[in-house]
């Protein structure tokens, strides 16, 4: 019993003396291995982590089969917004602290892309919840996998402002929109984007936003896109810039197409509504100069464009579009005509008719006084 | 009222004044009225919402289904109107034909004399009022008016139901012509109904002819002293109240008259 009792009590003794051992051996082999590492950067630096992912053989194959370089170009590395501003490896590749890496937790190069790209939100929060909201995000969700990310529009070791040049940007959107970004090359805005460098026309974003993409065919981004076109098109100084009218969109909210629009914007954005909006007419991605004789609304394609809607619309009809021009005497005639009437002749015979009524009023009254006195 | 006017060349038998009247239209013309009325009404009030519809014509039609609804309203009440237009204008040739069409509804150049009269008068330039035949200058002006006004939404309601089927023959701009025509000719046919002929038939005096078919002696006295004495073969002395009554004729405002 006593013996067991002094065995007891030494015990705690020898623990203690063993862990204080253990840490003196650990501080000391850090005294050690500091010295023999001078000359190599420290571990989780960016010069560090490229004195392997420098090597342009250095890759990988994933459990997909899919084979993964690993190279980094240094000169891209140092051309990107980050690693200037000392924003280096780590601040993304958040779980890679030292070498040996831990075991890799994808299977294919998507799943990697799909799994990097949330580290953006830890700077970019606002940018990065706007994508899980936009239109890309909900097909990602519904499944496809191929829905971009962050690093598929920005690049990822090599991410650059995206507007350096402008063009820029609708280029990576052509990437995976590769119809639509054809005929938008061949428009007038997309044409005087990639030839011009032009700094009004409108890419992608202009219209469809920047990171909360929605879809485009919906009622509600039908109803509102007037006022996108307006956005531009109402403004006098920038059509003035290319001698174009800045009062179309007044002009067609005074029209049949207009104001039902209006009133549908307003009333029942929800409803589907067949009034044309500006991309009925002008097209959408392939919008052309008016005067080009391709355009939909070229006088030799009005016809066709206005039997879209009005299936037995006859040459004539065509002439009912007074073609966002206000009323003129060499344009609309007939108009012009009708106008004239309704603001001076008939105007002038309802003040006569309100005035002799006036008149009589007056000599009634005093006739009624006067029969009274 | 009556106490207040100079009573009529009525008859006064045992405190019972018996008041002549004279035909002044026919059934059919009563009926006519009736229709342009109620069609006339209909076609403003459902018009307006569609003219303002993106001011506040919305408000009342808040489905598209209601401004289905009204639109089908004023398609139903303009063919009854465009019915009535045919059978007036059918009437009108076919008496024509006949060389039995009244002539007292068109404009003559007494028309021009009496409305230059007329102005004399209201402006206290002249106590004597301009006799007028059956119809007056300011009717004839009310029948014109509403005759072009309806004629111009006729066709350019018509041009509008059915742009298409029509710019087969005429031209496009027709069509926005037609759109302001009819829009602003609404307007205009609206305010005039308002400040002219609701004036002479409502406050000026109750006229209310047109319903009864008949007019009574003081009125036509009064305001068709031309008509009167043709019918009659009596002179009508055409100064206004205040000469009349300066001239001593009895006024015999204590007799209350029995309205029926």
């Amino acid at each position: 019993m006593a013996k067991i009792s002094t065995s007891v009590r030494w015990l705690p003794r020898f623990l203690g003396l063993a862990l204080f051992g253990a840490a003196a051996a650990v501080l000391f082999s850090l005294t050690l291995t500091g010295p023999s590492l001078a000359e190599e950067p420290n571990q989780g630096t960016e010069e560090y982590c490229l004195s392997c992912h420098g090597n342009p053989d250095l890759s990988m194959t994933l459990p997909s089969g899919e084979e993964l370089s690993l190279y980094i170009s240094p000169q891209e590395l140092s051309q990107s917004v980050h690693s200037p501003l000392g924003i280096e490896c780590q601040a993304c590749h958040t779980e890679i602290e030292t070498y040996p890496h831990p075991e890799v937790g994808y299977e294919t190069r998507r799943e990697l892309s799909r799994l990097y790209y949330q580290s953006c939100q830890k700077c970019h929060s606002d940018n990065y919840d706007e994508t899980q909201d936009s239109f890309h995000a909900e097909a990602a969700e519904a499944g496809n996998l191929n829905a971009p990310v962050c690093t598929d529009c920005h690049g990822a070791h090599n991410v650059r402002p995206p507007d350096e040049p402008r063009s820029h940007i609708s280029e990576i959107c052509g990437q995976c929109h590769t119809q639509i970004f054809e005929s938008y090359r061949d428009s007038i805005h997309g044409s005087a984007l990639l030839e011009e460098d032009n700094p009004d026309v409108p890419v992608c974003t202009d219209c469809h936003g920047v990171h909360n993409i929605h879809d485009p065919r919906t009622t509600q981004f039908r109803i509102e896109s007037p006022e996108l076109c307006a956005g531009c098109h109402a403004d006098p100084e920038l059509m003035g810039k290319y001698g174009l009218s800045a009062d179309v969109y007044d002009i067609y909210q005074l029209s049949w197409h207009g104001v039902d629009v209006a009133v549908f914007q307003a009333r029942w954005p929800n409803l589907w509504h067949n009034s044309a909006v500006c991309t009925d007419c002008h097209g959408v991605h392939d919008i052309l100069s008016t005067e080009d004789s391709d355009s939909r609304v070229n006088p030799t394609n009005l016809l066709a464009t206005c039997q879209k809607c009005h299936p037995d619309a006859s040459p004539n009809f065509t002439g009912a579009w007074t073609g966002h021009y206000r009323i003129s005497l060499q344009r609309t005639p007939f108009v012009f005509y009708t106008e004239a009437f309704y603001t001076s002749f008939t105007p002038f015979v309802l003040w006569l008719s309100g005035i002799y009524v006036v008149l009589q009023i007056v000599r009634a009254t005093v006739a009624r006084i006067r029969r009274s006195l | 009222m009556s106490v207040q006017r100079r009573p009529g060349p009525a008859e006064v038998v045992n405190g019972i004044r018996t008041e002549r009247t004279f035909k002044r239209f026919t059934l059919a013309q009563r009926w006519e009225h009736a229709f342009l009325m109620v069609t006339f009404t209909v076609l403003v009030l459902t018009g307006l919402p569609q003219k303002y519809f993106a001011a506040w014509g919305h408000q009342i039609l808040t489905t598209p289904e209601r401004l289905f609804l009204v639109r089908r309203i004023h398609h139903i009440f303009a063919v009854i109107l465009i019915l009535e237009v045919v059978y007036h204008l059918g009437r009108g040739i076919y008496l024509l034909a006949k060389r039995r069409l009244p002539g007292d509804i068109f404009p003559t150049w007494q028309d021009v004399r009496d409305a230059w009269q007329m102005l004399k008068h209201l402006t206290f330039l002249s106590d004597k009022k301009p006799k007028f035949g059956k119809y007056n200058f300011e009717q004839k002006f009310t029948y014109w008016f509403l005759f072009l006004a309806i004629g111009i939404m006729v066709i350019s309601g018509i041009v509008l139901w059915f742009p298409i089927l029509l710019t087969r023959v005429l031209p496009g701009g027709v069509i926005p012509a037609a759109q302001l025509a009819h829009s602003s000719e609404a307007i205009a046919a609206a305010i005039f109904v308002v400040i002219w002929h609701f004036y002479h038939v409502h406050v000026e005096r109750l006229n209310l002819s047109i319903f009864t078919g008949r007019l009574n002696e003081r009125d036509v006295r009064d305001y068709h002293a031309e008509e009167y004495e043709r019918l009659t073969g009596k002179t009508v002395d055409t100064e206004d109240d205040t000469a009349a009554a300066s001239h001593g004729q009895p006024v015999q405002s204590q007799e209350r008259s029995l309205d029926v």
